[in-house]
């Protein structure tokens, strides 16, 4: 089982290292990467300040395989990578980075824009916003 | 005992990520009953997993000593 939960922010550092690691994989032409960062929405007066995420971790360790079986048997894909934050992510820092890559260019785009959309809808991952006035609500997929 | 475990509002409301029922075996709706008894469950939105898997809440079940039963929010990932 490949690991997907990290405790806290994706670092820069992480996601550039992880570029680095397929340097020696030449069958791989393209890679594509998607990074979702926490975003300040506004909540009436106040505005989110950062996400606590949580998960129901086995559950959500059971879908994301399926979720990878499915992406390489749609897709030309040499690999890929998911990993999301758990614990407190600040506005402006990383909580998830998807990484595709594919002998060539046109698959990335589509295997990424599904894989990011199945995390979305099936794995439980839950997020509480946390407000500039210490309260929070908690986050609901659009 | 049947367990349980909450997350997100669920959870708060519970005010617990977990619990042990005192119940050997149950229907899943009545479960779902018990526990909208103990912290009104039904004004949130959310789905069951039964050992992992989303069950419809109507859905003819028995759990048992050794199931996994979970309440989940809306996902809120990415």
């Amino acid at each position: 089982m490949k690991k997907v939960f990290l405790e806290g922010a994706i670092s820069p550092e992480f996601i550039a290292d992880s570029i680095a690691k397929h340097q020696g994989k030449h069958s791989i032409g393209a890679h594509n990467i998607f990074l979702g960062q926490v975003r300040a929405d506004e909540v009436g007066d106040n505005k989110v300040v950062a996400i606590e995420y949580t998960t129901y971790e086995e559950m959500a360790n059971e879908k994301l395989y399926e979720i990878r079986e499915a992406a390489f048997e749609k897709f030309n894909l040499t690999c890929l990578h998911i990993y999301h934050s758990l614990g407190e992510v600040k506005v402006g820092d990383i909580c998830i980075f998807v990484f595709v890559s594919s002998p060539r260019r046109k698959q990335v785009y589509e295997a990424t824009e599904w894989l990011v959309n199945q995390v979305k809808e099936h794995v439980p991952i839950f997020g509480k916003e946390i407000l500039d006035n210490a309260d929070h609500q908690w986050k609901v997929n659009s | 005992m049947i367990t349980v475990n909450y997350f997100g509002n669920i959870a708060e409301a519970a005010q617990s990520s977990s619990e042990t029922l005192d119940h050997d075996s149950m229907s899943l709706v009545d479960l779902l009953e018990l526990l909208d008894s103990k912290y009104s469950i039904a004004q949130f939105p959310f789905q069951v997993a039964v050992n992992r898997k989303i069950v419809s809440k109507q859905q003819a079940l028995n759990i048992s000593d050794s199931d996994e039963v979970a309440l989940l929010p809306p996902f809120a990932g990415g």
